[in-house]
């Protein structure tokens, strides 16, 4: 039914039309906050907070419809959630309205972290200065280099901290004696054991954070790669990734020929016993997989000695934005310890805080302590242990593509 | 002798008659049976050949997701399109079918343009452009998608006033009837079969659009196929991504049926 060829003459008449009109002056992506706290809640009641995030993650839905949103009332802001595909059609409609001019403009919050986020900055797109004057942010370490920095980028204000992540790998304790200790060993593993290991295909979230972990473990740790990204440093290391990843290609499941298109079509597999081994960046979520009975009940999270990567993800506000008040109610309310404690049960959401629980009231600490334990995975701090930094989303396209040229089809 | 010839080539014709249809509804379902299945099934493996635990849970997520309201919306979405895209379908149809126009090549380019273009293309250019003239997202979207249909209800006009006589209404006129008359009560009553056809395909422009929608209409409208796509982006969501389609599918698939029946109820009727 849909239409989709090549863009004709019309396509380039519009694009004329659209370039004639000159860019009038837009709203300052820098704009610094001076208004007091309670000056901006005055000013959020009755205001409409659409959140445009992306809506293939079903718990992710139900915790922001069902908590979030009702609580958010309660302060007088009206949280409406857009769903989209992916979070670059967010980012396609902030770009035309900051192009336009717009203050009034739809998109009000965006959870977004990264490629996204960086492309925002670059266009001077979001609203800057506000994230780190939000009341709960007291709750946040001001040293913790996660909240920081986002893929290499500097927050600078410009987004509040929603929940960490932390890659793990995971492993059928039933049926792998004696687990790897490193991702150098989790590769000698795969080639001893022909068609029990696979991992997605990159650019898939989780398969891209692999490839990088690979990369780590090939050039010998993160520090020794530039976290921008640089070509020579680029040309120096990933032969020797491609390498590897060619040379385990073939012990792969259906001997590399083909890989999953995405975590949960790994977990599939890990679930339906094809595969021993999987990976998630989310690994709250494996204790209710082994308790609904989806993955085994021997499921044991894998600890590498080099650590493994952590990020977080972010809500920010586009500098075209028609209620900033209320969204900035709405990110500083996801950053209360309520909030942040009921989106980490993994009942819920089961997505690790932001905040320092070190810095929180003794009946707030609770929330958190009294967080159902998991005989699958260990405390976040645990987890985290050694945690490495991303590298700059610059890098993140480029490995991408270099996986795809090298590595994909090289199975036999 | 010559009934005997008849009766042969009908008997011979017989198992076509119901191969047929049968192919053709083999085409229609064979895709549609795993979305079935998957919309009744809570868990389904990989290795299964069947789902290994049945269930409406799946129904249940997406009347939370909102899918009555979208459903709704995309209702709405469609109707306003093809209330739009019809009437001048049915004027352009009528001035390239008959033949109306002296040069009718330029008009015909720019009125298919539409169907070779992406939407997706067309709306990253196009959001900058209405934002600046602050037409409100709403009725840009219904502009835009209007704009879409338009080539698929002139195409269908034109193909119907082809296989129509324009002497029909010269003879209504000549009978003393006023040109619109002639045209209201005779060449439109005509022309039904395309005009519905040409409806339905102005309405599913609207039902089905994801990208005008969401980046023209600032995701303040949440129709239906928005659900879908961002259910579909995550993999997981197979049986809610499923239901959506389904419930999305039946709405058209009615109407089409409605359609048909009376149609065909028409034309007995007229035969009678």
């Amino acid at each position: 039914m849909r239409p989709r060829l090549a863009r004709l003459l019309p396509a380039a008449l519009l694009g004329l039309a659209a370039s004639a009109c000159a860019a009038p002056g837009a709203p300052a992506g820098s704009t610094t906050e001076n208004r007091s706290w309670s000056q901006i809640t005055d000013q959020a009641k009755g205001q409409t907070v659409d959140l445009w995030m992306y809506g293939g993650d079903q718990q992710g839905n139900a915790y922001v419809d069902d908590v979030l949103t009702p609580a958010a009332a309660k302060l007088g802001v009206t949280l409406r959630r857009v769903p989209v595909a992916d979070t670059k059609d967010a980012m396609t409609r902030i770009l035309a309205e900051r192009q336009a001019g717009k203050e009034d403009g739809t998109v009000d919050l965006v959870w977004v972290n990264g490629d996204n986020f960086a492309t925002g900055k670059q266009a001077d797109a979001w609203r800057c200065g506000w994230s780190s004057k939000l009341p709960n942010m007291t709750f946040v370490a001001p040293d913790d280099a996660l909240v920081i920095q986002d893929f290499g980028t500097d927050v600078a204000g410009c987004e509040a901290p929603w929940h960490k992540a932390q890659f793990t790998m995971v492993y059928d304790s039933a049926r792998v004696d004696t687990p790897p200790t490193s991702m150098a060993g989790v590769l000698q593993w795969a080639q001893d054991h022909p068609g029990r290991f696979t991992y997605p295909a990159p650019p898939d979230f989780t398969g891209s954070v692999f490839l990088r972990e690979v990369l780590y473990s090939t050039s010998g740790g993160y520090a020794k790669i530039p976290s921008q990204f640089d070509q020579g440093a680029y040309d120096k290391l990933t032969p020797q990734l491609w390498d590897v990843l060619k040379g385990v290609a073939p012990s792969l499941w259906r001997q590399g020929r083909t890989y999953p298109r995405d975590s949960v079509a790994l977990d599939r597999l890990y679930a339906d016993g094809e595969v021993d081994m999987t990976m998630t960046y989310g690994p709250a979520t494996l204790t209710k997989l082994v308790s609904d009975g989806t993955f085994p009940a021997t499921t044991r999270v894998l600890p590498l000695e080099e650590g493994t990567i952590g990020n977080a993800s972010f809500l920010a506000i586009p500098s075209s934005a028609g209620d900033p008040e209320g969204a900035m109610v709405v990110a500083n309310l996801a950053l209360s310890p309520e909030q942040q404690a009921i989106k980490a049960d993994p009942d819920t959401w089961g997505q690790f805080t932001v905040l320092d629980t070190d810095l929180l009231s003794p009946s707030d600490r609770a929330r958190f302590d009294d967080l159902p334990t998991s005989a699958v995975v260990p405390p976040y701090d645990v987890l985290s242990r050694n945690a490495d930094p991303e590298l700059a989303s610059s890098w993140v396209p480029r490995l991408d593509e270099g996986w795809r040229k090298a590595a994909l089809g090289s199975g036999s | 002798m010559r009934r005997r010839a008849a009766l042969r080539a009908r008997t011979r014709r017989q198992p076509l008659r119901t191969v047929t249809p049968a192919l053709l509804l083999l085409w229609l379902v064979v895709p549609l049976t795993p979305l079935v299945l998957w919309a009744g099934a809570s868990r389904w493996s990989g290795t299964a050949g069947l789902p290994q635990d049945l269930g409406l849970r799946a129904w249940q997520e997406a009347l939370d997701a909102g899918m009555i309201a979208a459903l709704a919306r995309s209702g709405l979405l469609g109707v306003a399109v093809a209330l739009i895209a019809t009437p001048l379908g049915v004027m352009a149809g009528r001035a390239l079918g008959w033949r109306l126009l002296r040069r009718p090549a330029l008009p015909s380019v720019v009125l298919l343009g539409p169907v070779v273009l992406a939407p997706f293309a067309v709306a990253m250019g196009l959001d900058v452009v209405i934002l600046r003239l602050g037409i409100p997202g709403e009725l840009a979207v219904v502009l835009v998608l209007s704009v879409f249909a338009l080539p698929y209800t002139t195409f269908t006009m034109r193909a119907t006033y082809l296989a129509l006589d324009p002497a029909l209404e010269e003879q209504a006129r000549v009978l003393g009837a006023s040109s619109r008359q002639a045209r209201r009560r005779v060449t439109l009553p005509a022309a039904t079969t395309g005009l519905v056809t040409a409806t339905g395909l102005a309405f599913l422009v609207g039902w089905s659009d994801y990208a005008v929608t969401l980046l023209i209409g600032g995701g303040q409208i949440v129709t239906a196929p928005m659900l879908i796509g961002s259910s579909a982006a995550g993999s997981g969501n197979d049986s809610l991504t499923s239901t959506l389609a389904i419930s999305a599918s039946l709405p058209p698939l009615v109407a089409l049926a409605v359609f048909t029946y009376a149609a065909s109820r028409r034309r007995t009727a007229a035969h009678s």
